[in-house]
């Protein structure tokens, strides 16, 4: 009986916007909800394993063909690709909240979606600390929030390790290949660029503009990067790449055969695998760090 | 006799000429077409001869001078109008045309009602009429790429029929035609001219043609008039081989009495 | 038979069989929604709520009617400019116009302005500026002092077309990698549901350019003749012209400001039916209307089926199933009209 009386004391206490929860995004829109969601669907591979770290997967109701980390999240309904997610099938899985990006999804797709009644949750990390807060912001609003903070903790004391050890140490100039033709390296405001730094190594292409723009292989060259990493992204792009880059040997980085290629899913997905990423990098970059020496890590890096 | 069309002291120059001569120019044309009446217009290439059905169809307008038509001027008749009274017959119709016969003749009751979507039953009736008349009646579903050159100039000639007009203008009728369809051309302008009235201005190269059918002769060269008149009056030699700068035999024919124009062809040496 | 009973009878056989391929296509889709409750829901009927009631009403009947008027609109196009060039290749894209509404959408989709303008107005209105600066740049450019010579009007259509193609070209080269996908995909050209407030002013567009053409059809038969022979039976050649051009090119720049571009059904719809039913407009562009809707529907109805829950571009099923159709077509009739 008491406990009745306590639970509506306590119901009539909280303001009533708690149960109509109107939360802003990471873009900066008010997204409306009538109550805590209970079906999500993802539209984002990245998104989706936050939901699994963070223990939120049992409200995961739908992913698209991409989402395939961790494996089990292969076993969700799929609901067809980024660009263009099958409206019928998503409508079908009755969601409550759609979590989608800015960039990798269309506008159309969210325009759609909300003016079929669903209410879209926008995420748009640029930074590591925007990756933490997205992680934090998603533990929030699934009432997830302990299993949030401890992924977050653990995240934080892994990127202060490898910042430990590689502090004082000179930072070599590197350049990241996501595709190698046309060449597209990391710019300002990509996650890796700042990967890079954190891992103690410095960015050729740092300033070269937003996002992830194109760059000409002789101005490449021109950088003289001492590190180059080649992204994988599934199972291509590994071995052509790198017989066409080892045969540019002015550069530094083939002289002293620092070529190296690496999982490109940890470096661009807003995950918690971004610190595994780091540490990827961090290896590269500083093997000597790590009590390895330089040559012992020539070839794919895991 | 009233004139049913006239030319005023009519000039008129294309935009641009062609090879840097000089543009083309009609100088100060005026000759009347009476009603009733076959004239016939001649003259040597660029004489200004295709020129003159545009004026008259208001394809072209002048530079200066008046068109009459039918007791109007004919900056004051619409194009429909002008299209009710003056029918051009071409020589043929453009290459590829998908239409069929009936079609085609139809097309020519197009300027008597403009604003309507689908023709009426008067005006399918007139069309086969019109066909009756050149005998193609048979033909009215056959597509056009399918007829001989005869054939298909009795159709173009059906439709300028259609359109029941005062005046006919035949460019050309007998360009392409070998001797047969050439005779029933002319037969068929005779009994046309004679059965259903209407006045023709008719365009040729051939001297003998346009002597045989016409009334009057008008000889154009150089964009101006040289002589018009009866046809044994305007073929004489001198004139004609002034205009044409060779020489040439004017005779009489043999059957018709018409008068009749021979080259004297050059030897070649 | 008259010439308007055949037109009614052409009309209502094609207006049935629209019907029977919208209904078709209201039935299948990636949600498994049952025939009963499909026909509920369009006789009014059925539950207030409920996903099968978004995925009928809200999701595959605006697609439907989206790909009726995009198709319809693109044939009508084609046949008023195939009959104006006296060009059977001719078709709505080489007008520029199309390339000027791409440039435009590629332009917002690319560009910083994510926010505030481009939200506001919507690709769609940034599709429309393009196709109008691209019509206004063709037909100035073709325009001379005494005319609008079709030739000329063609070659202008392409060099415009090939210069707002380049530019987009330009533009997908600087493009941030991450948003490209986004601009393809939209370049390949897709029907997508359409909001009520745009599907009326789609449907007001689409009227607007079909009665243009529709109006003049027996004045274009008579272009057959030649623009000479044509202005000697009375026919205004230059207004003419220009309520072609501005038909097609308003039909073509909707359409692809709406749903993208989208080739091929401009240039076979047309010409099919002309092989069908013959070269007389008044009945070849009603019977495109109604013949391109049709074949835009079914186009797009297997694009969403054929390997659901994916998608295929409907401009590669236009393709795709146009062409052997078509050759077909062209085929017999070449046997039947053989010397």
């Amino acid at each position: 009986m008491i406990s009745l009386i306590a639970a509506l004391a306590f119901l009539a206490l909280v303001p009533a916007s708690a149960w109509g929860l109107d939360v802003v995004d990471q873009v900066g829109r008010t997204v409306k909800l009538s109550a805590p969601p209970q079906r999500i669907v993802s539209l984002d591979p990245s998104v989706t394993e936050v939901l699994y770290a963070i223990g939120a997967h049992d409200l995961l109701v739908g992913v698209t063909d991409f989402c395939d980390y961790p494996p089990e999240a292969r076993r969700k309904p799929h609901v067809g690709d980024m660009l263009s997610p099958n409206l019928e099938t998503l409508v079908t899985l009755k969601p409550d909240l759609v979590v989608a990006t800015r960039e990798g999804n269309r506008k159309e797709t969210f325009d759609q979606l909300e003016r079929l009644g669903i209410a879209v949750y926008l995420v748009d990390p640029v930074t590591v600390r925007d990756v933490l807060k997205l992680m934090m912001d998603l533990g929030e609003l699934t009432s997830h929030r302990d299993g949030a903070a401890a992924v977050i903790r653990d995240l934080e004391r892994r990127i202060a390790a490898v910042q430990e050890r590689v502090a004082d140490r000179p930072r070599p100039r590197v350049l990241y290949v996501l595709w190698p033709e046309p060449l597209v390296v990391p710019g300002r405001g990509a996650l890796v660029t700042e990967l890079i730094t954190l891992a103690g190594g410095a960015s050729v292409t740092a300033d070269q503009g937003q996002g992830y723009p194109r760059l000409s292989l002789e101005a490449a060259v021109g950088r003289k990067p001492e590190v180059i990493i080649l992204a994988r992204h599934g199972s291509r792009g590994g071995a052509t790449a790198r017989e066409q880059w080892q045969r540019l040997e002015s550069m530094p980085a083939v002289k002293s055969g620092r070529l190296y290629t690496a999982d490109g899913d940890l470096m661009h997905r807003y995950g918690p695998r971004m610190v595994v990423g780091l540490e990827t990098l961090a290896r590269l970059i500083h093997p000597e760090a790590f009590g390895q020496p330089a040559a012992a890590t020539r070839g794919a890096a895991r | 006799m009233t004139a049913l069309a006239e030319f005023r002291g009519v000039s008129f120059a294309y935009p641009h000429g062609a090879g840097g001569r000089p543009p083309f120019q009609l100088r100060e044309l005026s000759f009347t077409l009476e009603l009733g009446e076959v004239l016939g217009l001649i003259g040597p290439n660029a004489a200004g001869k295709t020129t003159v059905i545009r004026l008259l169809s208001r394809v072209l307008q002048p530079s200066s001078g008046t068109i009459v038509i039918d007791g109007q001027p004919a900056t004051a008749l619409d194009r429909a109008a002008v299209a009710r009274r003056i029918a051009v017959v071409p020589q043929d119709v453009p290459q590829g045309f998908p239409y069929t016969v009936e079609q085609l003749v139809l097309m020519g009751r197009f300027p008597h009602a403009p604003a309507r979507f689908f023709e009426s039953r008067a005006d399918l009736s007139i069309a086969r009429e019109a066909m009756a008349l050149t005998g193609v009646e048979a033909l009215a579903a056959e597509p056009l790429e399918r007829l001989s050159g005869g054939e298909r100039q009795r159709v173009v000639l059906a439709r300028a029929l259609a359109q029941q007009p005062r005046i006919l203008v035949l460019d050309e009728p007998t360009a392409h035609l070998d001797l047969r369809y050439q005779a029933e051309c002319v037969a068929l302008l005779r009994r046309l001219h004679r059965d259903e009235g209407l006045s023709i201005l008719l365009v040729s190269h051939d001297l003998n043609l346009a002597a045989e059918v016409s009334d009057r002769l008008l000889l154009l060269a150089g964009g101006k008039a040289v002589t018009s008149g009866p046809p044994h009056e305007v073929l004489q030699e001198p004139v004609l081989e002034a205009v044409y700068g060779c020489r040439v035999v004017v005779d009489k024919h043999p059957a018709t009495r018409r008068p009749t124009v021979s080259v004297v062809w050059p030897e070649g040496r | 038979m008259t010439s308007t009973a055949r037109l009614v009878w052409i009309c209502g056989g094609l207006t049935v069989v629209l019907i029977v391929v919208a209904l078709g296509s209201l039935l299948v889709g990636a949600a498994a929604v049952p025939p009963r409750a499909v026909f509920d829901l369009i006789a009014g009927r059925g539950p207030v709520g409920g996903t099968d009631r978004t995925v009928v009403l809200s999701i595959r009947l605006p697609r439907i009617a989206a790909a009726v008027l995009a198709g319809g609109a693109l044939a009508v196009a084609g046949a008023g400019f195939q009959a104006l060039t006296r060009n059977p290749l001719a078709e709505p894209s080489i007008l520029g116009v199309s390339g000027g509404a791409a440039f435009g959408v590629v332009l917002a989709q690319v560009s910083g302005l994510r926010q505030g303008v481009v939200d506001a107005l919507g690709l769609t209105a940034f599709g429309f500026v393009g196709a109008v600066a691209a019509g206004l740049a063709v037909y100035l450019i073709a325009s001379s002092g005494v005319g609008l010579p079709v030739h000329t009007l063609l070659l202008a259509g392409v060099i415009v077309g090939i210069f707002f193609s380049a530019s987009i070209t330009v533009l997908i080269s600087i493009v941030d990698a991450n948003r490209l996908g986004g601009v393809i995909y939209w370049l390949l050209g897709s029907v997508a549901p359409i909001p009520p407030g745009q599907l009326a002013i789609f449907t007001l567009a689409t009227a607007v350019g079909v009665w243009l053409v529709l109006g003049q059809a027996r004045a274009l038969n008579l272009l057959a003749l030649g623009e000479e022979g044509a202005t000697e039976l009375g026919v205004d050649a230059l207004g003419l012209k220009r309520r072609i051009f501005l038909g097609a090119a308003l039909l073509t720049g909707t359409v692809v400001a709406f749903v993208g571009p989208i080739g091929f059904v401009g240039l076979i719809v047309p010409q099919a039916f002309r092989m069908l039913l013959g070269p007389d407009n008044r009945v070849l562009v009603p019977a495109a209307l109604l013949g391109g809707g049709v074949f835009l529907l079914a186009a797009d109805t297997l694009a969403r089926t054929v390997v659901a829950p994916a998608e295929l571009s409907v401009g590669v099923l236009t393709a795709f199933c146009g062409a052997p159709v078509f050759i077909w077509l062209l085929r017999s009739r070449v046997a039947r009209v053989a010397p």
